[in-house]
């Protein structure tokens, strides 16, 4: 068997995602309830049997690094499992990662010491389900010295992505960033193939190209830019198609790097049969376990032809209490108070949030430890929403943590 | 204009033995101790070429590989060790040549050959 070593590329500083990367790292931002975007892929990880785990850090770590405490210290050392954070040590220069290429070329001296036979660098900040053991049996067996995971989207998504041209064989033969007109898929004219941002590359190989790149003095030193482009003449880059086994479409991946994507992809979860199901016992998704009381919904009542006291569509965490208020098609997080004849609609609450008493909320995504008074109205008035917090393009409105109004 | 070479190596008869046969062969020679000093005669003198030791007090070799790359990315590199046993480590990777030490000094002198032509060709 290989050894394969993991490092989850988690430093950027996701200023897309601001307010909610204010005082976090992006892959530490909570998702889906009780989870933090980071958990699904370590979750991936761990159910793919890969189990030497670095997570490269480098801006607004603590929160992050609280999280991998409490959630992931289960591994046993002893027995070479790890879930370990490595913050920018400046080691190797006295600079901070200059790109993802960087951030691994920094930290060989860990390459070093583990030795591993494959290195797998994923992303902190993508919400999907993945079996990497997949992918590593195809590498080996074309032989390949960087395989590339890949799925298709239609062409008109081109301009937030890689795209990969790939040969019958499945070769990665070119590779367009975020290009307007894109090369799409032979033989489907409104098809690209994406590039994931999931890379499974032999040590050696990995090491000789990172090294070549940091002595090139223009580059920005990042893998998608100037690594795997210039790879392509070199070596054996093969593409991974990630699919989903069931369907056979593509499978469920998302960046979720702006306000828009990571609302999305929690809404997703609260369709009758997301793609990212998260009840799926053969792929759970672990994350940290406190201690609280179960979610109660209480105090059923009609008033005004709405219904109180109810939830509909919706993710409701441990610790929540709902007292005679109307929940619909939101999410959650742990330990959130909502108050009496308040309606929370369309909106994703992040933990220890009270709600008080006739609020209306719709659209917004409320950070941790916000408090809101009594009959407040978020998501309704632009310009009165614009003082409270942030408002994204498509009108999502962002309450900073630990907001109080 | 005669290259300059820039010998880094903590044994003083070393560096006099290193001096003295390539200055023999035509190259204008500065030396330092250490690390350190390595990175400062990198900034100060800009060396066309370093022949690195690895086993050095206060900075080694291999770290300083890292913090010359980054005062200048195009400098070559060749470490001159008395042990191969470098050759394991990652960072060693990022010189142009290993050679590993002997009083006969044939096979650094050609391999200072090779990597200068190297350079040439690259520009």
């Amino acid at each position: 068997m290989k050894k394969i070593l993991a490092m989850i590329l988690a430093g950027g500083k996701g200023e897309r995602l601001h307010p909610l990367t204010r005082d976090r790292a992006k892959p530490s931002v909570p998702f889906g309830g009780a989870y933090r975007i980071i958990d699904f892929t370590i979750s991936n990880c761990i159910n793919s049997d890969i189990r030497k785990v670095y997570i490269l850090t480098q801006y607004k770590s603590l929160s992050l690094d609280r999280h991998i405490q409490r959630a992931w210290n289960a591994l046993n050392g002893r027995f070479g499992e790890f879930v370990y954070i490595i913050h920018a040590q400046q080691r190797v220069n006295e600079n901070w990662y200059k790109g993802t290429a960087d951030a691994i070329y920094q930290n060989f001296y860990t390459l070093q010491q583990e030795k591993p036979d494959l290195v797998m660098v994923l992303s902190g900040d993508h919400i999907y389900k993945m079996d990497y053991r997949e992918m590593v049996e195809q590498h080996i067996k074309k032989k390949a010295d960087l395989t590339i995971a890949t799925m298709e989207m239609d062409k008109q998504f081109s301009k937030d992505f890689g795209i990969v041209q790939i040969s019958k064989t499945g070769q990665v033969k070119g590779f367009q960033e975020k290009p307007i007109k894109p090369v799409t898929i032979p033989g489907k004219p409104d098809s690209i193939l994406i590039n994931m941002g999931i890379y499974i590359f032999n040590t050696d190989v990995l090491v000789k190209r990172l090294i070549e790149n940091a002595r090139k003095p223009d580059s920005q030193h990042d893998f998608g830019k100037n690594v795997i482009p210039s790879m392509l003449k070199t070596d054996r880059v093969f593409a991974y198609s990630f699919n989903d086994k069931q369907t056979s479409q593509s499978g469920y991946w998302r960046d979720v790097g702006t306000i828009e994507a990571y609302y999305d992809a929690n809404m997703d979860l609260l369709e009758e049969n997301p793609q990212s199901n998260l009840f799926d016992n053969n792929w759970p998704i672990f994350t940290s376990e406190k201690q609280s009381a179960q979610a109660k919904v209480c105090g059923f009542e009609q008033k005004d032809g709405q219904l109180y006291g109810v939830m509909l569509d919706s993710i409701i965490s441990r610790g929540c209490l709902i007292n005679r208020a109307h929940i619909e098609h939101s999410i959650l997080s742990p330990n959130i108070r909502v108050g009496q004849y308040s309606v929370i609609q369309d909106s994703i609450l992040l933990d220890n949030v009270t709600i008080g008493k006739n609020c209306k909320i719709k659209r917004a995504i409320i950070d941790k430890g916000v408090i809101v008074s009594d009959g407040t109205e978020i998501g309704f008035n632009p310009k009165k929403d614009a003082q409270k917090g942030t408002i994204s393009d498509t009108g999502i409105v962002v309450i900073p943590k630990n907001t109080v109004f | 204009m005669s290259v300059k070479i820039l010998v880094v190596d903590d044994e003083e008869n070393l560096r006099f033995l290193y001096e003295r046969e390539l200055l023999d062969e035509g190259y204008e020679i500065i030396l330092a101790r250490d690390g350190r000093e390595c990175l400062d005669m990198v900034e100060q003198h800009a060396p066309d070429l370093i022949i690195l030791d690895i086993r050095m007090p206060r900075m080694d070799g291999l770290e300083a590989i890292g913090k010359i790359i980054e005062i200048n990315k195009h400098i070559p590199i060749i470490i001159n060790s008395a042990y191969s046993t470098y050759k394991d480590d990652f960072m060693s990777w990022a010189a142009d040549a290993y050679v590993v030490k002997s009083y006969d000094l044939d096979s650094l002198k050609s391999t200072i050959r090779d990597v200068l032509e190297k350079k040439h060709l690259k520009k």
